[in-house]
């Protein structure tokens, strides 16, 4: 193998068994007892039994320093490929070969035990993580200034707060120094300044010519970080190459309306059928530029009768931000009731969102906010801006400026506030 | 430069043994958390492993030894009992605990790599401590007694090896049942009450029928408590037979035990 290649996977694929719910045999009677409807019935287990590739002949290569985002939908097969190169589970079929040592975060925090303190837990999950009891004695002064959590070090852990947890279980992990790091939506968390620390964490890794796998559902992140990208669906990685271009692939796809979850449709009285976004003019669209107009039309189904419902429309970022919700109860629209098809469009205001990646959820309640008739995730767009970004807020609206000429404005202040 | 091949096992033999020694830290670590989380928030702490083997040796002492006059092969029956209490209560909490260690410990197996054999390891070697303490009860008892030790004191630590392997022998099996069916949680309690009594630690071996000897010693706790005595209180020499039928069902049943489990591990983290 080139000496350059951190990683190579070849022709990976992973099968699940599927258990429904009849067929899970969480105690031994269980067992014995479908083992025995299965041999008088003509339907015997193996025919019921029904697997799923969660990844198909997944081939990749990873060149040492190469960071490389992993985009896709829910059940595409990106954790299950993270999982399978942390050896946290095997490939059904396929084989791959890393070279240097590897790092893994799936989850934050993993090995804490809440009833041990905070300089317990940096041991324990060091050790867990991988380091040697050396390695964290050496590093225990860094990983606790970066925590900043100094004063809460001899408290357990349970009586932190989940944004200290949070801090301290990423600490130690960061500084977990692998050649291949796997990161699973890890940066996801925390609050901003504390995403900010991680980025850097990322980013001085990138220069130590670290190997980083990055999973993620914010496309912020992955652009601020890969320089290239995957974008996978159905166990099958659809799209390899540059980062800009994954996330275009990605999000044409996941313009469809397919996203609607469907199986939760079947709780709620109201179904959504058809969702199509355009512009003002009615054309098919899924790029707005920043300050564009959009007209949703949304194909509803009530298999009974709601009375006085009020439909929601929210407009949510890919860091899961819930940016702006139109709703007719508040925007003065009443609608008596809605029984069997029907089909409501709305016009919004010249949308002013920074430029990223939305989702709709649509939401329909009744009047009062009380009851859920139906809660679903529609299609998702994309603003367009050159310089607006999450790190201009939600929205940018221009607001007037001037420079006062009449400087008496400031003196008249600070008197008032001596009097 | 370390290099991973990842791929399907194949083969029942490919058993990986040198990744657990490459892991030993982790081991200790984890031996370490149980200990700290275990005596963290009992009140009298360390106190439990005195009180529960001497509550145990008195009512055993009343109840067999006064009331049912249970032989006790010449020995006071307290010190009789207690030890062959000592590497019985070893056992019994190795074996319940390390059964129920895989899914304790889910999380991690979800989570991270690292060898699995080193989660049912670490649970047997835990309660050693807590058999440490309770020996320090037995020197008193000795002293208390006038029962002077033997050389065969020396070959104690060989006998609660072979107690540890015992139970990490049994918890290999059925740890990995547990993942799958949650019955075994239920079964351990009764498993280790009914084995307690399938064991001489209220009786001597010698209460035993002489033809039924070597199929007694397929208990391997009776080979272990048998060697006990003899190390301890310098009774009879153990039943050569009955220790070695015990030793070798032991070593049979390890080795297949890790043949199981490492079959079993491929597909933990997706059952768990």
């Amino acid at each position: 193998m080139d000496n350059n290649i951190a990683i190579q996977v070849d022709k990976i694929s992973k099968q699940y068994d599927l258990i429904s719910e009849r067929q899970r045999h969480d105690t031994i009677r269980e067992l014995i007892t479908e083992r025995f409807r299965s041999a008088f019935s003509r339907n015997g287990r193996a025919q019921t039994r029904h697997t799923f590739w969660a990844l198909k002949d997944v081939s990749l290569q990873v060149n040492k320093g190469e960071i490389l985002g992993i985009i896709g939908n829910n059940g595409a097969g990106k954790s299950t490929l993270l999982k399978i190169l942390s050896r946290v589970t095997e490939p059904t079929t396929g084989s791959a070969v890393i070279r240097g040592r590897v790092g893994s975060l799936l989850e934050v925090g993993t090995g804490f035990h809440w009833e041990l303190t905070g300089r317990e837990n940096i041991y324990l999950s060091g050790a867990i993580l991988g380091m040697t009891k050396e390695e964290i004695s050496e590093k225990f002064d860094e990983i606790v200034n970066f925590s900043e959590l100094d004063r809460f070090l001899d408290m357990p852990v349970k009586r932190y707060s989940s944004g200290m947890y949070v801090r301290l279980a990423f600490s130690v992990a960061a500084h977990l120094r692998p050649d291949i790091l796997l990161l699973d939506e890890v940066l996801s968390v925390g609050d901003l300044d504390f995403q900010r620390k991680c980025m850097d964490y990322a980013k001085s890794l990138k220069e130590d010519n670290a190997t980083i796998l990055l999973v993620s559902h914010n496309m912020f992140s992955i652009k601020s970080m890969c320089s290239r990208a995957l974008c996978m669906e159905d166990g099958k990685i659809l799209f390899d190459g540059p980062v800009a271009e994954a996330i275009e692939y990605y999000e044409r796809n996941s313009s469809k309306i397919r996203d609607l979850r469907k199986d939760d449709a079947h709780r709620f009285a109201v179904h959504l059928t058809d969702m199509t976004l355009s512009d003002e003019e009615g054309n098919p669209c899924y790029v707005f530029d920043h300050g564009q107009r959009m007209r949703i039309r949304l194909k509803l189904k009530a298999t009974k009768p709601v009375h006085d419902p009020n439909i929601i429309v929210a407009f949510v970022r890919s860091d899961n931000v819930n940016c702006i919700n139109f709703c007719t109860a508040l925007d003065g629209f009443t609608l008596p009731s809605i029984d069997g098809e029907s089909v409501i469009e709305l016009l919004t205001p010249n949308l002013k969102l920074v430029a990223e990646f939305y989702t709709i959820h649509v939401v329909v309640r009744d009047r009062s906010f009380q009851n859920l008739h139906l809660f679903q995730i529609g299609p998702s767009f994309h603003i367009r801006h050159d310089l607006l970004n999450p790190h201009f807020g939600v929205f940018h609206e221009p607001a007037r400026w001037s420079l006062c000429e009449d400087v008496s404005v400031r003196s008249e202040f600070s008197a008032g506030k001596g009097v | 430069m370390d290099v991973t091949v990842i791929q399907p096992s194949r083969g029942l033999f490919n058993l990986d043994l040198k990744g657990v020694w490459q892991y030993r830290e982790l081991l200790f670590f984890l031996v370490w958390r149980d200990l700290k989380v275990r005596y963290k928030q009992a009140a009298i702490g360390v106190g439990w492993a005195i009180i529960q083997p001497l509550l145990t040796m008195i009512i055993f002492t009343i109840i067999f030894g006064e009331m049912a006059k249970i032989p006790s092969d010449g020995i006071p029956y307290p010190i009789f009992s207690y030890a062959a209490l000592l590497p019985w209560n070893y056992f019994a909490q190795a074996l319940t605990r390390s059964s129920a260690s895989l899914v304790g410990d889910s999380n991690l197996l979800r989570k991270v790599y690292f060898p699995r054999l080193i989660i049912p390891l670490a649970t047997v070697v835990t309660p050693l401590f807590d058999f440490a303490i309770s020996f320090l009860i037995l020197l008193v008892m000795m002293a208390w007694y006038g029962v002077a030790p033997t050389w065969g004191i020396a070959a104690l630590p060989v006998f609660l090896l072979f107690a540890l392997m015992v139970a990490l022998a049994v918890s290999l099996w059925l740890g990995p049942i547990n993942v799958r069916y949650r019955d075994v949680g239920y079964a351990i309690p009764f498993l280790v009450q009914i084995w307690m009594y399938a064991s001489p630690i209220v009786y001597p071996v010698s209460l035993v029928p002489e033809k039924w000897r070597v199929l007694y010693g397929l208990n391997p706790m009776a080979g272990v408590i048998e060697g006990f005595r003899w190390a301890l209180l310098g009774s009879k020499s153990p039943n050569l037979l009955l220790v070695s039928v015990s030793v070798l069902f032991t070593l049979l049943l390890l080795l297949a035990g890790v043949v199981f489990f490492k079959r079993m591990e491929r597909t933990f983290a997706d059952i768990i």
